[in-house]
């Protein structure tokens, strides 16, 4: 533990104006990124990087932050004032979001998911600068059986999603399995289902296909039902309550059980390196569900289904810092980039980093809590500027959604193929959309299919046949037995 | 009418599970027989668990509560614009088949004052141009 003096003066570090302005600006672009269908706050970083040579470490360390802070928050206006997530973090947001700005109250839902999105950050960041190194341990115990464990827990969880058919939930699960089997299995390296498109050895790359189904389909279906009427891109109904424009405490308090099992659910996911953000965000919204008394609200603007997404995936960002900061082990894409940006400046992540750069490390969660007041601020003034951008007529709104949606699909993976690939995935969602079939499945699905694979192939190399041997591992046990437990609730709970 | 659907939907399944099992699974996966995981094994599983629950949905059908109606004709419209204008941009690039794109989208949809297709037309794309090449010196596709 490094001495008072180095905690403070990292503090001091990050409290000067110079990385006060930095922060802002980053959390400022990151809201405004996030925003954007199809560039996202992973994006923003990667291309901002290259503008930090000339910075200060913890400027440009503490801006990149603002930059990832900001793209969390941002996520979820698209999401629920246009039903088209910004990330693929905020699908779940849209579950509910959506519906409450439909029924006139777009305010009171970007503030829900603006305030749950800050209480589950600031936990997180909390949890990391206190317990981060006994944490890591944890993180470290976990080999591929306890991780194949936590993912059959996670599919479980999800398994609370499935609607009234558990055919078409199983389907909509082994359907993004199987896109994720596309490109290179990852025992053998062998190719599998490319068509002879090289693009594709990598596999179908995730922006283009989270951002095909869920953003592209919705405009389709939106643009498609618009037979030449004009319309605001969203309707907002003014119900001429002022309440409805905004959060109470009594509704904040209201939802504290639900952000705090999001915030553990994200943390315990973002110290777990390769998990992410989507995945917590689903599993907390599933867990929310199936513990409420009222799970019939879910899905039609319940401000417990957007606080439990949104501070879900919002401390998952503290918490990916975790392995990154104490083993140098990036826990997410964001956390690589993160890492990238520590050795451009000279900065070896690992577990020697608290005592030789203690001042800089306690900068950087100066930094982060610094990230988290100014994304309170300017999300507080960008909500009201979204709503007012949104409210344009759809005529502008969606051909020029679909235009940042090719460009930034193309940024992200990989030129005109990726939009073909995210054009294609669009009439997939579109037309499982209007089955019933559940497309946030299949994401989950397609997201959790190649760390399932790995990890069950890494466990049937490492017990060997000996399924006696399950018993070293009883973190997987442990895993595996919370999941007969969930099914069995969700099976309680949908025959009440 | 929706038990139909789902029954057709069901058979779709069955079959292209099948397909996927004995057609697509054998041509573009390379046999490989070594290993915990084989490289067809995780595809089969998939496969089956297709055709399977495919099977139950044509016998068994929901209720046909989560079937939504969806706008095909002139969704398909736009699935084909959206088509051709990635073509033309492959061709000619996004500076140049943007603004095309954006006003035929516009257009679709009924807009017709000159306003609001100027700022569609010439200032959306300027302004994503100025973001991606200028300030964030990335290239357009």
């Amino acid at each position: 533990m490094p001495e008072l003096s180095i905690v403070l003066a990292g503090l001091a570090d990050a409290f000067t104006l110079t990385n006060l302005f930095f922060v802002f600006i980053g959390v400022v672009l990151g809201q405004f990124v996030g925003a954007v269908p199809g560039i996202g706050p992973v994006m923003a970083m990667a291309i901002a990087i290259p503008f930090t040579f000339g910075l200060d470490a913890l400027v440009a360390i503490g801006f990149l932050m603002g930059v990832n802070k900001g793209g969390l928050v941002g996520g979820a206006i698209p999401a629920i004032l246009m039903n088209t997530p910004g990330t693929p973090d905020a699908a779940a947001t849209a579950l509910d979001g959506y519906p409450l700005a439909m029924q006139g109250k777009p305010l009171k839902a970007t503030k829900m998911a603006l305030f749950s999105s800050i209480t589950g950050d600031t936990f997180s960041d909390l949890v990391l600068i206190t317990v981060s190194a006994p944490l890591a341990v944890l993180a470290l115990c976990m080999g591929p059986v306890e991780v194949m464990g936590l993912i059959i827990l996670a599919f479980c969880v999800i398994a609370g999603l499935i609607g009234n058919s558990v055919s078409k939930g199983i389907i909509a699960a082994a359907l993004g399995m199987l896109a994720a089997t596309v490109g290179t299995d990852p025992q053998h390296a062998t190719p599998r289902f490319y068509f002879g498109y090289f693009e594709i050895y990598d596999g179908l790359p995730l922006a283009a296909v989270a951002i095909g189904m869920l953003a592209i389909s919705e405009i389709l279906r939106r643009m498609g039902e618009n037979a030449g009427v004009i319309k605001a891109g969203i309707a907002i109904r003014d119900t001429g309550n002022p309440a409805d424009q905004r959060i109470s405490w009594a509704e904040y308090w209201s939802c504290r059980y639900t952000m705090l099992r999001g915030t553990i659910i994200g943390t315990i996911l973002g110290a777990l390196p390769g998990i992410g953000s989507t995945a917590a965000a689903f599993m907390s919204y599933a867990g929310a569900r199936q513990a409420s008394s009222e799970p019939e609200t879910y899905g039609k603007g319940s401000l417990h289904g957007i606080a439990a997404s949104e501070s879900a995936n919002s401390a998952v960002m503290g918490a990916n810092l975790i392995p990154l900061l104490t083993l140098g082990i990036p826990g997410s894409v964001g956390a690589a980039l993160i890492i990238s940006a520590f050795m451009i400046h000279g900065i070896q992540p690992g577990p020697l980093l608290f005592e030789k750069q203690g001042q800089l490390i306690y900068g950087l969660f100066g930094s982060m809590i610094l990230a988290n007041m100014l994304n309170l601020l300017v999300g507080q003034i960008g909500m009201r500027f979204w709503i007012k951008v949104v409210s344009a007529p759809e005529t502008i709104i969606f051909p020029t959604a679909l235009l940042l949606c090719f460009v930034g699909v193309s940024l992200a993976s990989g030129g005109i193929f990726g939009i073909a690939i995210m054009l294609i995935f669009a009439v997939l969602g579109f037309v499982m959309n209007a089955l019933g079939i559940s497309v946030v499945i299949f994401i989950i699905a397609f997201f959790l299919g190649p760390r399932l694979e790995e990890s069950l192939s890494q466990t049937l190399a490492l017990l060997n046949g000996d399924v006696w041997a399950l018993l070293n591992y009883p973190i997987a046990l442990a895993l595996v037995a919370m999941s007969a437990v969930t099914l069995v609730m969700i099976r309680r709970k949908s025959r009440t | 009418m929706n038990n139909m659907t789902d029954r057709l939907c069901g058979l779709f399944f069955v079959l292209f599970g099948l397909m996927l099992f004995f057609y697509l699974i054998p041509t573009q996966i390379e046999t490989v027989d070594y290993g915990a995981i084989r490289p067809k094994t995780m595809p089969q599983i998939l496969a089956v668990i297709i055709g399977v629950f495919g099977f139950i949905l044509m016998v068994k059908p929901a209720d046909g509560s989560n079937l939504q109606p969806m706008p095909w004709g002139r969704s398909s419209l736009i699935v084909a614009v959206l088509s051709g204008g990635l073509w033309l941009i492959s061709l000619f690039g996004f500076i140049f088949m943007a603004p095309f794109l954006a006003l035929v989208l516009m257009v679709i949809m009924g807009e017709r004052r000159p306003l609001w297709l100027g700022l569609g037309v010439v200032g959306m794309p300027a302004l994503i141009w100025f973001a991606v090449t200028i300030l964030l010196e990335r290239p357009l596709p």
